[in-house]
């Protein structure tokens, strides 16, 4: 099943860098990074020894930057019928999703490296604190992961690449700005367990603690699991659409 | 036809799939062995992409079983898809890939490379003709070639089962020739499934006839047998007049 998945992984790849998308992508995502950086993220006026006004705006773009990823990752196949191909093969709908998943995370991980001149341009003119620099790109790295996973999640509903991109956007944006605290105070819990449950789910908590380098498990599980649930659901998705 | 033969293959047990109130597939059971073309006829909607997709695991059946080589799909699907090339009707194809790139997929994902890879890619180009365009991009290619390059992808790991949904629709005469020649040789030693709403692809085609009906099997028998079924002694009568009882 290894091979076959590299195989998919391979074919995903190939087929995202045959477009102009790819590249269209990775120049947006450069100059928006840099945009928010320089002029929504004051870069000048604040301490920048960890680039965090760098890191602290990366969930927002990779909120509308990883939908472009996955959006026809299902979609698409389901749309020119070539998943009827697919799904006669003999691999599995795991090896699948996983390497559709992959493709898309490899893809992001990609971008990130873009910004790695960045970093060491900080170095040479600036004191940094790479380790919290380090930090940074592994939020970046399991929030782009978790976002990819959704995204192929919510590919696998439709067989509209756009509306694909437009509910995923609205899932991670929903993450990324969503407030708990007021759906779970809704709920009537005694403050003691809907401060726990709050602070378990808010996106913003997980991924701040990793930027300012409070690595922690239920940091990294928070992430985990939901890149997980994300791609369990894919599975099952498919597997519906079988029955 | 009677179902009780050796070497059973393929056997379709109380096989029922519902979309719905709608029955696509209504109770069918049939077996098929080695060297018989089989060719699936009915209406247009009679569940004959259904029953297909079934058999290979596309779907999963509401009810009933499909056995491949003494291996239930549902539990065994993997291993039964090893034995199975399957050419659905239309649009799976990936248009962004060449003809070679698409069949060096097919052959990649059920792990045939190297030498046997070479040694079947060049078996199936020259069988299907498909020398000249093996470097051209798919969605350039004309619909005789398309439907050629998604036979040559289900070919690649020379499957035991073939099984082609409506292989000649929408080709000129030389195409569908072609494309029927090589069937007919294929089918010599293997299992073969064509769906088609032709009648004179059946008699062309298959020692064997399974038609079906909203949903039902109405027939499973030889094009011979059905022909002689009705005085006028032709496929065409016999299917009209079974499809419109039955309807």
């Amino acid at each position: 099943m290894i091979k076959q998945f590299f195989v998919i992984l391979k074919k995903e790849l190939a087929a995202f860098f045959n477009t102009n998308l790819a590249y269209i992508l990775m120049a947006a995502y450069i100059l928006l990074s840099m945009f928010i950086t320089f002029f929504l993220g004051g870069f000048f006026s604040i301490n920048n020894a960890d680039l965090f006004s760098f890191f602290y705006f990366q969930s927002f773009v990779f909120a509308f930057l990883t939908p472009a990823f996955t959006m026809r990752l299902w979609a698409e196949e389901r749309k020119s019928g070539t998943i009827e191909f697919l799904l006669t093969q003999p691999v599995s709908i795991t090896a699948i999703v996983l390497a559709k998943f992959f493709a898309a995370w490899v893809l992001c991980l990609i971008i990130l490296t873009l910004t790695i001149p960045f970093w060491i341009y900080m170095n040479i003119y600036f004191e940094t604190d790479n380790l919290n620099i380090l930090c940074g790109y592994l939020a970046c790295i399991l929030t782009a992961g978790s976002f990819c996973a959704l995204g192929c999640m919510v590919s696998s509903f439709n067989a509209s690449p756009v509306s694909s991109y437009i509910f995923t956007s609205f899932l991670c944006g929903f993450l990324v700005f969503g407030n708990f605290g007021r759906l779970i105070s809704r709920a009537g819990l005694p403050e003691r367990i809907s401060s726990r449950i709050q602070n378990s789910l808010n996106f913003d908590k997980h991924y701040y603690d990793i930027i300012s380098g409070q690595i922690s498990l239920d940091n990294l599980l928070y992430f985990v699991l939901l890149t997980v649930f994300a791609l369990w659901l894919n599975i099952v998705s498919i597997d519906y659409k079988r029955n | 036809m009677d179902n009780k033969v050796t070497n059973k293959m393929i056997v379709v047990k109380k096989l029922c799939k519902d979309y719905g109130a709608i029955k696509a597939v209504n109770n069918i059971n049939f077996c098929i062995s080695k060297g018989e073309v089989v060719s699936l006829l009915g209406p247009n909607g009679a569940g004959k992409t259904t029953l297909m997709r079934l058999i290979t695991g596309y779907i999963e059946p509401t009810s009933g079983e499909v056995d491949i080589y003494e291996k239930n799909i549902r539990t065994n699907r993997l291993e039964c898809l090893k034995k199975i090339g399957y050419v659905p009707e239309s649009g799976f194809l990936y248009n962004e890939m060449t003809t070679f790139e698409f069949i060096k997929y097919s052959a990649s994902l059920r792990g045939i490379d190297g030498t046997d890879f070479i040694d079947n890619l060049r078996e199936v180009v020259v069988n299907l003709d498909l020398d000249s365009v093996i470097n051209q991009k798919i969605d350039s290619l004309s619909k005789g070639f398309k439907r050629r390059v998604g036979i040559a992808a289900a070919l690649i790991h020379k499957p035991e089962i073939l099984i082609l949904d409506e292989p000649t629709e929408g080709l000129d005469p030389n195409q569908k020739f072609s494309i029927r020649r090589f069937i007919r040789d294929y089918g010599k030693n293997h299992i073969i499934i064509v769906s088609t709403h032709i009648m004179e692809e059946v008699e062309a085609l298959s020692n064997r006839v399974i038609l079906l009906n909203r949903g039902k099997l109405v027939k499973d028998t030889t094009p011979e047998e059905l022909k002689r079924l009705f005085p006028e002694n032709n496929i065409e009568t016999a299917f009209f007049k079974i499809t419109n009882e039955n309807g």
